[in-house]
């Protein structure tokens, strides 16, 4: 008999873990109603982005359509701006929120710092709209519109925009806020969906190559609600077996609970297909490489950093928080998936052609190391992961902001079409095919510098954030007992150097792509992106070079409330 | 309130819902096989309905018009209103068989086999009537509870129908039509203009 039993048949008056459930309900059917205590303060970075983003849409029901973009650069800055100011403000809070549905402590504040900064460079991406002389708008104009037909063009030249793109954005990051932070798996599986659904559509509004984004953003929608159903499942099976949904309730009843295992490891594992889905881990990867080449680029550089440091974060919570007691049973399966993913992400890495596909295959690796974090279950551990998701994801929003610059050009541009202007050239969708970065480094010295910093850091090179990342997630998978791990995740980082470095040497040691004179171009961006590409370029050299400030303030975040 | 007693000893209640449960599950067999897909929303429609009695015998009254407001009523009828819009074929077709109908099995008996096995090794050896035992059922209690240990979940999922919907207009809302042709439909003084 399970304790399933127990939890219905609990009666009124039976004080069973208040919060833990309708079970624990019972005990207030009075007629008086006590408010849960609700503390503001701990709550207000999300409050402040969710706030961001409804006057955001207030803007997009009130303001005529050519006045609303700036308005919305100004208040999805400005929220993600404020709400990180109180992340700062609540340092060293460690207490449990709303009904215990939300707990504030070290892993959740450096978690929310990170995704805030992450969205801040990302949001800096979204709103690039070029110079006066290019438009470099990555959404398109209207979404409804068919691709190819003449009603996009007419939205095209009409100067339509997608502003809806800010508010979006904002409520994913609250989402995302949320998911690191939340202390029972129905707060979780919520905040699983708030920073999700947007993410579906936002990939589905690229202005180019329109087709592969709508696909992408169908498979990302599709796929993303078969995981979060097997999550659900897992949460429903969780419940019978704790009878509560609270992280703490569940690990008690894990050591306590004379019961059958039966169910708790069904409910876990089904949770992990959810969760590793979201940090697109094999063999839940197969989404990742389709999804980030469709989708508009600001909008994979934001998906590819902040959803990882988000779902990281609830795997973390998770795992340290409900299922301590379990390690000897998710350990071993979390080792396979590790080694998998490590492996599988390297090996497919070197055959992409495609950069944004490949940089797709060097996140999937990336998530197999940042598991080892995550299975080392040591306070190191959890530092080093830390660390290392914010190292990442500051790369990766850097690279993928300089994808967004190099691209095609169109000899004569169809759009012209004055007679007079046959020579010009026009700038046409990103030139995603390695074959277009050959002699990058020639034709623009700079944002070649820029990406072989990503790349150096990607592959772990010293001086760079990637280096320390690694040296510290490898030396916490050890004190964790798992060397073979970290054996596993040297051969793979040594794979995977093979293919950052051939970037680099075919942007400076091959001869520029010149056939029919339409060769790729490098534009000049607005400053957004030359901001969001100078901080990103510092930050991966900062954490390299003197990373001790940011791993001290990792290590103290290394705590959990439950 | 819990009390072992005999299997062979049933009421009314028992009887009433092993009848509604038998009509629950014929109709949602009915659903999957019937080959006319106007038959299979109703049936589903008998479906629903038959699961909200078992829940308002549950003496869960709330969950039981929940049922019936947003299952009977509004999926439903969104699912006809779907067949309407579409070209769905209403008449009895063979073309509703798909090739994956006994992976859909597999799933769906597994899914069935878990929770069976689950919910019955859970209640095997205890006998509890639920009118008495469980009060979380009112629409009291789930307020109160939804109110007291859910209310940012609550609230949250709010702000998700908001995202949903902004999303929805994004993805639908048209103010150049499809068939206007770029030349005709906008000078280009004006394309031009909104370039700069």
């Amino acid at each position: 008999m399970s304790v399933l039993t127990s939890l219905l048949a609990a009666s009124p008056g039976d004080p069973t873990n208040p919060g833990g459930g309708l079970g624990g309900a019972t005990s207030t059917v009075t007629n008086t109603f006590t408010a849960p205590h609700v503390e503001y303060r701990a709550l207000m970075p999300m409050l402040v982005v969710f706030g961001a983003a409804t006057v955001g849409i207030l803007i997009e029901a009130f303001l005529p359509r050519t006045r609303r973009y700036w308005p919305q650069v100004g208040v999805s800055l400005a929220g993600v701006v404020v709400a990180f100011c109180f992340v700062v403000a609540n340092h060293g809070m460690a207490e449990t929120t709303a009904a215990d549905a939300v707990s504030v402590d070290g892993v959740t504040l450096f978690l929310q710092g990170t995704i805030l900064l992450l969205a801040l460079l990302a949001l800096l991406l979204v709103a690039e709209r070029g110079t006066g002389l290019v438009d470099l708008d990555a959404f398109t104009a209207q979404g409804a519109t068919t691709p190819g037909s003449g009603g996009e063009r007419a939205a095209d030249a009409a100067g339509l925009r997608t502003t809806e793109v800010f508010p979006l954005m904002l409520f994913s990051v609250g989402g995302m806020l949320l998911f690191p932070a939340a202390n029972d798996l129905l707060t979780s599986f919520v905040a699983l969906e708030v920073l999700s659904l947007p993410l579906y559509l936002l990939c589905g509004l690229a202005r180019r190559r329109r087709l592969l984004s709508q696909e992408a953003a169908m498979k990302y929608f599709l796929l993303g609600a078969f995981s979060s159903a097997f999550f659900l499942y897992g949460v429903a099976l969780l419940y019978g077996y704790a009878g509560s949904v609270r992280l703490s309730d569940i690990a008690t009843a894990i050591t306590s609970s004379p019961h059958s295992d039966v169910l708790v490891l069904a409910g876990v594992a089904l949770l992990a297909v959810g969760l590793l889905f979201k940090v697109g881990a094999v063999p839940f990867h197969a989404w990742t490489p389709d999804v980030y080449q469709g989708a508009p680029t600001p909008i994979t550089a934001f998906m590819a950093a902040a959803t990882k440091v988000a779902a990281f974060g609830a795997l973390l919570r998770i795992t340290y928080v409900a299922l301590p007691g379990l390690r000897w049973d998710w350990r071993p399966v979390l080792w396979g998936v590790a080694i998998l993913t490590m492996l599988v992400g390297a090996i497919l890495a070197i055959t992409q052609r495609d950069i944004k596909r490949m940089l797709a295959y060097s996140a999937i690796l990336n998530a197999g190391y940042i598991l080892l974090g995550v299975i080392s279950t040591t306070s190191k551990g959890v530092s080093s992961t830390l660390f290392y998701l914010a190292a990442y994801g500051f790369a990766t929003i850097g690279a993928f902001a300089v994808v967004t610059l190099v691209r095609e050009s169109v000899r004569g541009g169809s759009d012209s079409g004055d007679g007079g202007e046959e020579d010009s050239v026009t700038v046409g969708g990103e030139a995603t095919d390695l074959s277009a970065w050959a002699g990058l480094g020639r034709r623009s010295p700079l944002l070649a510098a820029c990406f072989t910093v990503f790349m150096l850091a990607f592959a772990g090179i010293p001086l760079t954030s990637g280096f320390t990342g690694k040296f510290a997630l490898f030396t916490a998978a050890i004190d964790g007992g798992a060397w073979p791990l970290v054996i596993v995740g040297v051969i793979a980082s040594a794979a995977a150097a093979f293919f950052y470095v051939r970037v680099i040497v075919l942007m400076y040691f091959s001869e520029p792509l010149r056939e029919q004179g339409a060769g790729p171009i490098v534009v000049v961006p607005s400053p957004m992106t030359t901001v969001a590409l100078t901080v990103t370029v510092a930050l991966t050299i900062a954490l390299g070079v003197l990373p001790q400030m940011a791993l001290d303030l990792a290590d103290k975040a290394a705590y959990f409330v439950q | 309130m819990t009390t072992t007693r005999a299997l062979g000893s049933t009421t009314g209640v028992e009887i009433t819902f092993i009848l509604i449960g038998l009509l629950t599950f014929g109709a949602a067999v009915l659903t999957v096989t019937v080959r006319n897909l106007v038959h299979a929303a109703l049936w589903l429609v008998v479906a629903l309905g038959g699961l909200a009695g078992c829940y308002l015998l549950l003496a869960a009254e709330f969950v039981a018009w929940v049922q019936v407001l947003i299952y009977v009523g509004a999926v439903a009828v969104l699912l006809l209103f779907g067949l309407m819009l579409t070209r769905a074929p209403i008449g009895r077709t063979t073309e509703l068989d798909s090739g994956n109908r006994w992976a859909a099995a597999v799933v769906g008996l597994a899914t069935a086999g878990v929770l069976v096995s689950v919910i019955g090794d859970a209640v095997r050896t205890t006998w509890f009537d639920p009118r008495q035992a469980v009060v979380n059922g009112t629409a009291k209690a789930v307020g109160t509870s939804l109110f007291r240990y859910w209310v940012l979940p609550f609230e949250l999922l709010s702000v998700l129908l908001l995202a949903a919907l902004v999303g929805a207009i994004v993805l639908s809302r048209r103010d150049v039509s499809d068939d206007v042709d770029a030349a005709e439909g906008t000078p280009r003084a004006q394309a031009t203009e909104a370039e700069a």
